[in-house]
């Protein structure tokens, strides 16, 4: 299965994005969660603020299916 | 009266006003294109003109302290969010150089009217607001918005005077002193940090209302336009853009909490079991009505929302945004996002910063949970954690000074110099300043940021939560780099008077938001140039602080004991804080980053390097300056944290 990772500022670096400036394509094996798949691509789950999937925020429980784009939104200070 | 306008060099709308409060005099003069060039405008020109003019023994509150308003080079031109304005004086919370900027319209609006700076001296004889229509500057009288609340005078005058106003007012906060009050525009934009509105008032000076239809005259047009387009473009797709949109800053308050940094009843510990009840998707889902953005912004990170609590009015605010809803909301013990926007839009209207006022409030609490003050020192009342009834009552007799009241109105510092019995343990503060809404015991960067900004507590200077956590949280060492660099990063953006969540957040490298520069200014400079320009500013305001406070600047720099003595009862961060020990040692490197002594006396070297050798002669003059280091200073202060910039 095939999914798109997708971050800007810190997480972006950290989340190695090789389709476009800040998206990375990963596969996976069958469902697994957002922790997990964070996991396996060795990106700090506490440096993911939100997760966003079409328009709609999911937290780390969440699992993608095919062909899902998931936003990670890093922390960044209060104004 | 019609005043001389002058042209402006790039960037700059040229004319700089000089307004005597006392006696109603009002000059116009060019503005010093040298000090803008050499100082960047902003928060660098008004640290320059406060050292430069401000006797070291002025009282903050008294005629011959400044205060000044600024745009900086970069508000108003063809950019993205350059919204900015920035004011200063001598903080009356601190006692050293305070300044505090706010978006909104009005720094774009004081340029196209043809003013880069106003400096104000004096104090009114009664009271009055700056009332600026283009060429047409005058002191009109404000008795009948005297009073009013920062949200009531704001539309008020703008029903006197025209929509197209754009208006900074104080609230009653400010008439009576309060030390940390702020200054409100758009109706929900505050300069809220190191009681600028408190110096407002002291001059009484209720509001300032500025049109402007002219323009500010560029350097390259065509290259800063081909630039901006390209970084307009770039952003628009992406990631953090549509989150920003729909939720701002209020969304980060779970994720706080979830890392164990936000603050809880008044710091004592740093997870809180009611979050759901106050984050970002509450604040959505019970009190968002619109979003709002600043002049030339679309990011619309400002949220329009109610507050409805059953037996009180309902009431509509900006907010509450990260800062407000951590410190008016967990830290306050508080369960209910209603209750949150409410004191959000009490504290707004009286006139109250949202930060220091949470962050006092909260003090209050905690010095009632132990009983070191009780109801009868409270008028009849409690102080509990949660209620919003008892807050109330509490700001109320702040603001109007009753009783204990009185005590509290200089922030949590003097207040507990009054209370004794060891309170100032727990007064979560740096130089008279409350902390932001993050907790720095298990985020030790975090916590060094506090303990040097150069204003008080403040995270915008140094945010380093995120690197904490990269780096790993229970280490302090080889933080003080990062934590320098940033303090010189991010100022930048309070020089130029833009905005820091849209040029900070967006994967806009430093060297951009130059080149940025460049086009507006012709400058021609590079970024180095720009972090060193940065520093010089840091390293003034810390000489100006040591010259009024006249001790070794180690002294001023240590957090409340609580820092280190109590370590995180509760949440995924439980038994964890820094020792004593640690927070010496990021003192030890910080200082030796920064080329200081080991006292934090800034050395002769580093001013000289940073052509700072009439602040060396003065901090010589009075025992203060640096000793000579060992092996020198360090070529360049500060390391750029990579992958991070900001």
């Amino acid at each position: 299965m095939i999914i798109f990772l997708k971050a800007g500022g810190q997480l972006r670096t950290l989340l190695k994005p090789d389709i476009d400036h800040y998206t990375r394509r990963v596969e996976i094996d069958g469902l697994k969660t957002v922790a997990e798949i964070l996991e396996e691509i060795d990106v700090n789950p506490a440096l993911v603020a939100l997760i966003h999937v079409d328009g709609k925020l999911k937290d780390f429980s969440y699992k993608p299916s095919d062909g899902q784009t998931i936003t990670l939104q890093p922390p960044v200070s209060g104004g | 009266m019609i005043v001389q306008k002058y042209p402006g060099a790039d960037g700059l709308a040229g004319t700089t006003l000089r307004i005597n409060l006392t006696t109603g005099e009002i000059k116009s003069l060019p503005t010093d294109t040298r000090l803008m060039r050499e100082w960047f405008g902003g928060r660098g020109a008004i640290a320059k003109i406060i050292y430069d003019e401000v006797p070291r023994d002025a009282d903050p509150l008294g005629p011959k302290n400044l205060f000044i308003m600024s745009a900086g080079v970069m508000s108003g031109c063809f950019i993205p969010a350059g919204a900015k304005i920035g004011f200063g004086s001598v903080s009356p919370l601190t006692n050293g150089h305070g300044d505090s900027n706010m978006g909104g319209h009005l720094g774009p609006t004081l340029k196209f009217a043809g003013y880069d700076m106003v400096i104000m001296s004096g104090i009114a004889p009664k009271p009055s607001y700056l009332f600026i229509d283009d060429d047409v500057v005058e002191l009109r009288d404000a008795s009948q918005y005297w009073g009013m609340g920062s949200l009531e005078c704001e539309p008020a005058l703008k029903k006197d005077l025209g929509e197209d106003f754009e208006i900074a007012t104080i609230g009653p906060a400010a008439e009576n002193g309060i030390l940390f009050s702020c200054i409100t525009h758009d109706f929900g934009r505050q300069a809220g940090r190191t009681g600028q509105g408190a110096v407002m008032g002291s001059k009484k000076l209720k509001a300032i209302a500025v049109r402007g239809t002219g323009g500010i005259k560029v350097h390259d047009l065509a290259g800063l336009t081909e630039h901006v387009t390209a970084i307009i473009k770039r952003t628009q797709t992406h990631p953090n853009m549509e989150p920003w949109q729909k939720y701002g800053t209020a969304f980060f308050i779970d994720w706080s909490n979830k890392n164990a940094v936000i603050p809880t009843r008044n710091f004592q510990t740093t997870h809180y079991e009611n979050i759901d009840g106050i984050n970002g998707e509450a604040l959505v889902e019970k009190c968002l009505i619109t979003h709002k953005a600043c002049f030339g912004c679309w990011m619309n990170c400002g949220k329009y929302t109610k507050a409805v609590i059953p037996g009180k009015k309902t009431v509509y605010l900006e907010g509450p945004e990260y800062e407000t809803g951590a410190l008016c909301g967990s830290n306050l013990g508080m369960t209910d996002i209603n209750q949150v926007a409410y004191l959000n839009w009490l504290l707004d209207n009286v006139g109250m910063d949202t930060m220091s006022g949470g962050g006092v409030i909260a003090f209050g609490m905690e010095c009632f949970q132990r009983g070191l003050i009780t109801t009868d020192d409270l008028e009849g009342h409690t102080l509990n954690w949660g209620s919003v009834e008892d807050a109330e009552h509490f700001v109320d007799m702040i603001v109007n000074r009753r009783g204990i009241g009185d005590w509290f109105a200089g922030g949590t510092k003097r207040a507990a110099e009054k209370i004794g019995r060891d309170s100032i343990k727990f007064a979560m503060q740096v130089k008279g300043q409350e902390m932001s809404g993050y907790d720095g015991r298990h985020a030790p960067g975090m916590l060094l940021a506090y303990m040097t900004c150069d204003i008080g507590a403040h995270h915008n200077r140094a945010w380093t939560i995120t690197v904490d956590m990269a780096e790993g949280r229970d280490t302090v060492e080889g933080r003080a780099k990062v934590v320098v660099y940033l303090q010189h990063i991010r100022p930048l953006f309070d020089c130029w008077c833009i905005c820091r969540l849209f040029w900070g957040e967006l994967d806009i490298e430093p060297e951009e938001i130059v080149e940025s520069l460049n086009h507006i200014t012709g400058w021609n400079i590079d970024t180095a140039e720009a972090l060193k320009t940065s520093e010089k500013v840091w390293n003034l305001v810390r000489c100006h602080y040591l010259e009024r406070n006249r001790a070794n600047g180690r002294t001023f720099d240590y957090p409340p004991a609580r820092s280190w003595e109590d370590k995180i009862p509760t949440g995924p961060s439980a038994g964890k804080g820094v020792s004593k020990e640690q927070v010496e040692t990021m003192l030890d490197e910080y200082y030796a980053c920064r080329g200081w002594d080991n006292d934090g006396n800034p050395s002769r070297e580093v001013l000289h390097d940073l052509k700072l050798d009439f602040a060396a002669d003065n901090l010589e003059k009075i025992g203060l300056l640096g000793k000579p280091l060992p092996d020198g200073i360090p070529a360049v202060r500060g390391e750029r944290y990579k992958p991070k910039a900001f």
